[in-house]
């Protein structure tokens, strides 16, 4: 399959994912590596030093699969684009918010804790207001 | 090889197997699901509701004594069963994310692992990170080193670079002491939390 552009990726990735939100079981990859496919990659050293340090930055690649095997072949869903270095910046913007939509089985941000400690503070200005106040202000300078 | 306590940690060392070997290496990230129960420990449940119910079930039809009540009650637990299993799927599935930076030519692979939402935004900023290195666009590292010194790894930063390249050893000695002060906060910060826990 042929690379898409960033807008038909994202779409297919938004898809990918909410394909696994259906599901209670199942693994995405994301792939991203330095497009060196049609670049020659000869081994002597000169070539080695110029892999290292090259005068034009290079595209990078992104692959995005739903990690199926072989014998599920047909169900296999490949991605890839290419990113020219000048879009970096944008794509891994969209990028980020695409993940972070589609990664909802993740825990979230956990807060009972603070709320318990609001709830204490809480409770001793309910029966004492005056002193309960000037005691919390106390602990609130340090 | 061993995943990585922090994210900064792993930014760091797959950053330095880039500039290394920057053809080669890749940046996979797995985004896993599990269901929330596994099936075995959902059957157990099943299971053991099942039994309860039987037990529950002989002895009404040992007070009863009457064919006609028995034929109902092995229906009872199966319905029970299922109720079970449905609110163990009901239970949403959990997932976990795998960042893993592989260069096959050497064969280091650096691992880092998360189940918390919260990081997405920034393991995505930091894969936005490697991939400027990956582009070979020139990186700013003041600010790179900035958000590595989070933890504090300024001194490993300066010898990492010395070591990687020579060239690179004027921007390094710009950057160390934006590092030093940024690390300074972060152990603010971590004294901070100590405090509210």
């Amino acid at each position: 399959m042929g690379h898409l552009t960033h807008d038909e990726f994202f779409s297919k990735l938004t898809e990918l994912f909410d394909y696994r939100k259906n599901q209670d079981h199942g693994t995405i990859n994301l792939v991203q590596k330095r497009l060196s496919y049609n670049t020659p990659s000869q081994s002597t050293e000169t070539d080695l030093l110029t892999d290292l340090c090259p005068s034009t930055p290079l595209p990078v690649l992104i692959r995005a699969t739903n990690a199926k095997g072989k014998d599920r072949r047909k169900e296999k869903v490949k991605l890839s684009t290419i990113i020219e270095p000048a879009d970096l910046e944008a794509f891994y913007g969209r990028y980020a918010d695409v993940c972070k939509k589609g990664m909802g089985a993740l825990k979230p941000r956990d807060r009972t804790k603070r709320k318990k400690q609001s709830r204490k503070k809480k409770a001793p200005t309910a029966g004492g207001p005056g002193v309960g106040a000037g005691g919390s202000s106390m602990m609130a300078i340090p | 090889m061993p995943y990585y306590e922090k994210s900064e940690d792993w930014l760091h060392q797959s950053a330095l197997l880039l500039q290394a070997r920057p053809q080669t290496t890749r940046v996979t990230t797995s985004y896993f699901l599990r269901p929330a129960i596994r099936p075995s420990k959902a059957e157990k449940l099943a299971a053991k509701e099942a039994r309860r119910a039987k037990e529950s079930a002989s002895k009404s039809t040992t007070t009863s004594k009457s064919t006609t009540k028995s034929t109902p009650a092995p229906a009872a637990p199966t319905t029970e069963s299922t109720d079970a299993t449905s609110t163990a799927t009901q239970k949403p599935p959990r997932g976990h994310l795998v960042l893993k930076t592989f260069d096959p030519h050497s064969g280091v692979c650096l691992k880092y692992k998360t189940s918390k939402a919260a990081e997405v935004g920034r393991l995505i900023q930091m894969l936005g990170q490697l991939g400027r290195r990956m582009a070979a666009l020139p990186v700013d590292e003041a600010k790179e080193a900035s958000q590595a010194a989070d933890v504090v790894m300024g001194e490993a930063a300066e010898e990492a670079k010395g070591e990687v390249s020579g060239t690179a050893t004027p921007a390094g000695g710009t950057s160390t002491p934006a590092a030093g002060g940024a690390a300074g906060g972060g152990g603010q910060g971590k004294k901070k939390k100590k405090g509210k826990r």
